[in-house]
């Protein structure tokens, strides 16, 4: 027993070592790139956030997205991240838009079965969307209350009106209310899933793992590993800790502090990928100080960006509201340049000196983007007091009651300007122009036109300081050497893994 | 004996009861509720407002309350709203990684604290001991976390011994690799709470030396060290028992961090998530269980230092 606790004691003492000076493990596996793929492969990826239940039609969440769309659930159509997110055919094989953009015809299909074995219908379809448009509790309902009347003419065929143009249309149903289901299924959606995909979820256990399984009956090419583990580790640390001993083939978000970790395992090749990730700070436009456009140019004078993407690692900058996966995304860069000198003049015009401003951050983020924003602000005069509280205190609080100074969230989501030309959104910014341009840009059936108007509506919301832009997160994925195909752009949202393969050795 | 066995359950009753007020009532001071989360960023404030009546969150809270309490009786802890799954089942399920991992920590606890503890208070004026009860002053002052990650570093991702995160998908059907994934967490939360029950042994016999039936016994002819062992250490005994029902909620309490650390699907991860998720119900039913489970390690040390302290026993 002594010699028990003298070892663990010694191991303490080597461990307080190591910390300082580890790098990397001597024993992990090599790499290994020439094996051809195996079918029977398990493919392990490590990931942060665990859905709480998968009833993806009624609970919101990226990490039920990210897990269930594309994998086990598809719509008509779908997105291809790695392709600036270009909508391609799923469950439709192609389509017509009518000249004036209200009609939508999809053909459908053939030979796709959902997971239980029967055939999907037009039916499916019909009932699928109708369901999605009348039920308000189902998730982005409201992405189809322009959507007029949904018919089937013929069994291979759905047609979809809209009451006015929407250009956005088409992507919206590549979401959560495009997603098709069996009509009057009695699975018990809760815990367990019926789609069309490439997938079936074969066990999950709460807590720890979600099981994918290959569909046999799949429509299209059979998912190239037998089986996909996503290994839920909240933990950063433990997620490198999981990769280096050999427990992953793949883990996102990638700690970059830890990089040289993971990549001295020789296993492994780091990748970059962009997302529509954009780290807001969210200005209360409606509320005094910040109603004031001198303030709001003030604070975002007094950030340096190039500084705190250096501690951020693995961001890029962004300035306005559009990210480069989207239309009508212009480069920015230089819009507002670091300039505490100006930034002291503006809050002086304002006659906002000595300001005591609070920032609500969800306690999910790292402390160093709020410790960066205090002395950032400190430096020009500004108090920012830190509130962290947890997301759901922040759902109610700055979502829904708008009682906030500043925060800070991530806007994951792909083509949500809209929430610019929103009054009633939490930015609280309320610009008719941006409104009407929006408008106009949505309505339009011409891509390019849709594109310039959203550009210039993007161009107002950043010349009046709307909110500021923080960076674009970039974040890295570690990849198994013997692991091919692993998609790059958008994980946080997306993770289709039909194409993926692991190679044996 | 049974007199008071019976007013002990009375106050455990009791205890429970006032444990379900304040815990009902200091969930509901949390803000945020389950239904803005299922709702999400998308939803407008009718849809949840539809939410919140569809999960019965609208009800007044003395409803609730009596809701839940009237479910206890039946032998209901409730159900998650997120799930739908009943709280009794979700907690039996993650009791499986829980209490083994409890069980693991409390005998390493014993195995480091009490031979230890004694070893050091006998060699107190000598090098070795001063230096076991310096090691677990500091220990017992280490943050579990810590002490976690250095075991991971050391025994996982350097010598790649034991696993650093995680517990077998196949759970207990693996037993070889469920055992040794909870090796490291049971080391981390045994260690620091075996360094505090070392302290406590330590001057527990330091005392028991310096009895008077203890010189007796060595004027008798006893060595010191017999002497103590035969007439000192029970009496030691009786205390550790006291101690150990505190330690038992330590581990407890050590177990929640530690699951989060090593991502083990356990009562305290489970807990920590429902928290986030506002799914109160599904809380509740597990602080109360917890709560319920410390209460009854209490009542049964009381009851075994009894049966086992005559001195006790004739006081009563």
């Amino acid at each position: 027993m002594l010699r028990r606790t003298a070892l663990a004691t010694s191991a303490l003492l080597i461990g307080a070592l190591l910390l300082t000076s580890c790098s990397g493990s001597d024993n992990a596996p090599g790499p290994n790139t020439t094996g051809e793929a195996n079918p029977n492969a398990t493919l392990t990826v490590g990931l942060s956030l665990e859905p709480s239940n998968l009833d993806i039609r009624h609970t919101s969440g990226a990490a039920l997205e990210q897990a269930l769309i594309d994998n086990v659930y598809q719509g008509l159509v779908t997105r291809d991240g790695d392709e600036n997110n270009a909508i391609i055919p799923a469950l439709a094989t192609d389509w017509t838009i009518s000249p004036d953009g209200l009609t939508y015809t999809f053909t459908l299909r053939q030979g796709v079965t959902f997971h239980d074995g029967s055939a999907l219908t037009a039916d499916d379809v019909v009932t699928s969307l109708q369901t999605a448009k009348d039920d308000a509790t189902v998730q982005s309902s409201a992405d189809l209350a322009n959507v007029a009347s949904i018919s089937s003419p013929d069994a291979s065929t759905v047609v979809l009106t809209l009451a006015t143009p929407n250009i956005d249309f088409l992507f919206t149903l590549t979401g959560r209310a495009g997603l098709v289901f069996k009509k009057d299924d009695t699975t018990d959606f809760l815990t367990a899933t019926n789609g069309t995909g490439p997938f079936t979820v074969s066990s999950w256990n709460t807590g720890q793992s979600l099981t994918l399984s290959r569909y046999d009956g799949y429509w299209g090419d059979k998912a190239g590993v037998a089986e996909v583990v996503l290994d839920y580790i909240p933990d950063r640390s433990a997620a490198v800790n999981a990769a280096v001993a050999g427990e992953l083939d793949a883990a996102l978000e990638l700690d970059p502090e830890l990089r040289s970790q993971v990549e001295g395992t020789g296993a492994f090749t780091i990748e970059s990928g962009l997302t529509t990730d954009k780290a807001t700070l969210a200005f209360n436009n409606q509320r005094a100080p910040l109603n004031d456009q001198r303030v709001r140019e003030a604070l975002r004078l007094a950030i340096d960006h190039d500084a705190l993407i250096q501690t951020v690692i693995t961001a890029q900058t962004l300035n306005g509201p559009i990210p480069p996966l989207d239309p009508g995304y212009e480069d920015l860069t230089g819009s507002v340049s670091y300039n505490p000198d100006r930034a002291r003049e503006l809050l002086a015009e304002a006659g906002a000196e000595n300001l005591d401003l609070t920032l609500t951050i969800p306690n999910v983020y790292p402390n160093s983007i709020p410790t960066f924003l205090v002395s950032s602000f400190a430096d020009v005069g500004v108090k920012l007091q830190v509130d962290q509280v947890d997301f759901s205190t922040w759902l109610t609080d700055v979502y829904t009651n708008h009682d906030y100074d500043l925060s800070f969230v991530r806007h994951v989501e792909a083509r949500d300007f809209g929430n610019w030309a929103n009054p009633s959104y939490y930015f609280g910014f309320d610009n008719a122009e941006v409104q009407n341009l929006y408008a106009q840009a949505l309505a339009t059936t011409d891509e390019q036109q849709s594109s310039d108007l959203l550009a210039e509506a993007a161009r107002i919301v950043d010349d009046q300081d709307a909110a500021d832009w923080l960076f674009l997160s970039t974040p890295l994925t570690a990849v198994g050497t013997d692991v091919a195909n692993f998609p790059q752009n958008s994980l946080n949202v997306r993770l289709p893994l039909a194409g993926v393969t692991v190679s044996s050795e | 004996m049974i007199r008071y066995a019976l007013t002990r359950l009375g106050l455990l009753v009791l205890g429970l009861a006032v444990a379900s007020a304040l815990i009902f009532l200091a969930l509901r001071v949390l803000p945020g509720d389950v239904a803005q989360l299922v709702g999400g960023t998308q939803a407008t404030p009718e849809q949840v407002e539809a939410l919140r009546e569809s999960l019965g969150l609208n009800v007044p809270l003395w409803q609730q309350y009596l809701g839940w309490i009237g479910g206890l009786f039946r032998g209901d802890l409730g159900t998650s709203l997120l799930t739908g799954t009943s709280v009794a089942t979700e907690l039996v399920d993650k009791a499986q990684v829980t209490v083994p991992l409890a069980a693991m920590s409390l005998t390493v606890a014993l195995v480091v604290g009490i031979p230890l503890g004694i070893l050091s208070a006998l060699g107190r004026h000598r090098a070795g001991g001063t230096a076991l009860s310096v090691a677990a002053q500091a220990l017992a002052a280490v943050p579990v976390v810590w002490a976690g990650m250095m075991l991971v570093v050391v025994f996982a991702v350097w010598l790649g011994w034991l696993p650093p995160q995680g517990f077998p998908r196949a759970g207990w059907n693996d037993p070889g690799a469920a055992v040794r994934a909870l090796i490291l967490p049971a080391l981390t939360i045994g260690v620091v709470e075996g360094a505090m029950l070392l302290r406590f042994v330590r001057s527990a016999t330091l005392q028991a030396i310096g009895q008077d039936y203890v010189r007796t016994a060595a004027a008798k002819g006893l060595t010191r060290t017999r002497a103590l062992l035969r007439h000192g250490l029970p009496n030691v005994g009786l205390s550790i028992i006291t101690v150990l029902g505190v330690q038992i909620a330590g581990i407890i309490v050590g177990a929640v961090v530690i699951e989060q650390l090593f991502t083990l699907p356990g009562v305290g991860r489970m807990l920590v998530a429902d928290v986030a998720a506002r799914d109160l119900p599904k809380v509740q039913g597990e602080l109360l269980a917890l709560t319920g489970f410390v209460l009854v390690v209490g009542f049964v040390v009381d009851l075994v230092h009894r049966l086992i302290d005559p001195r006790q026993r004739e006081a009563a």
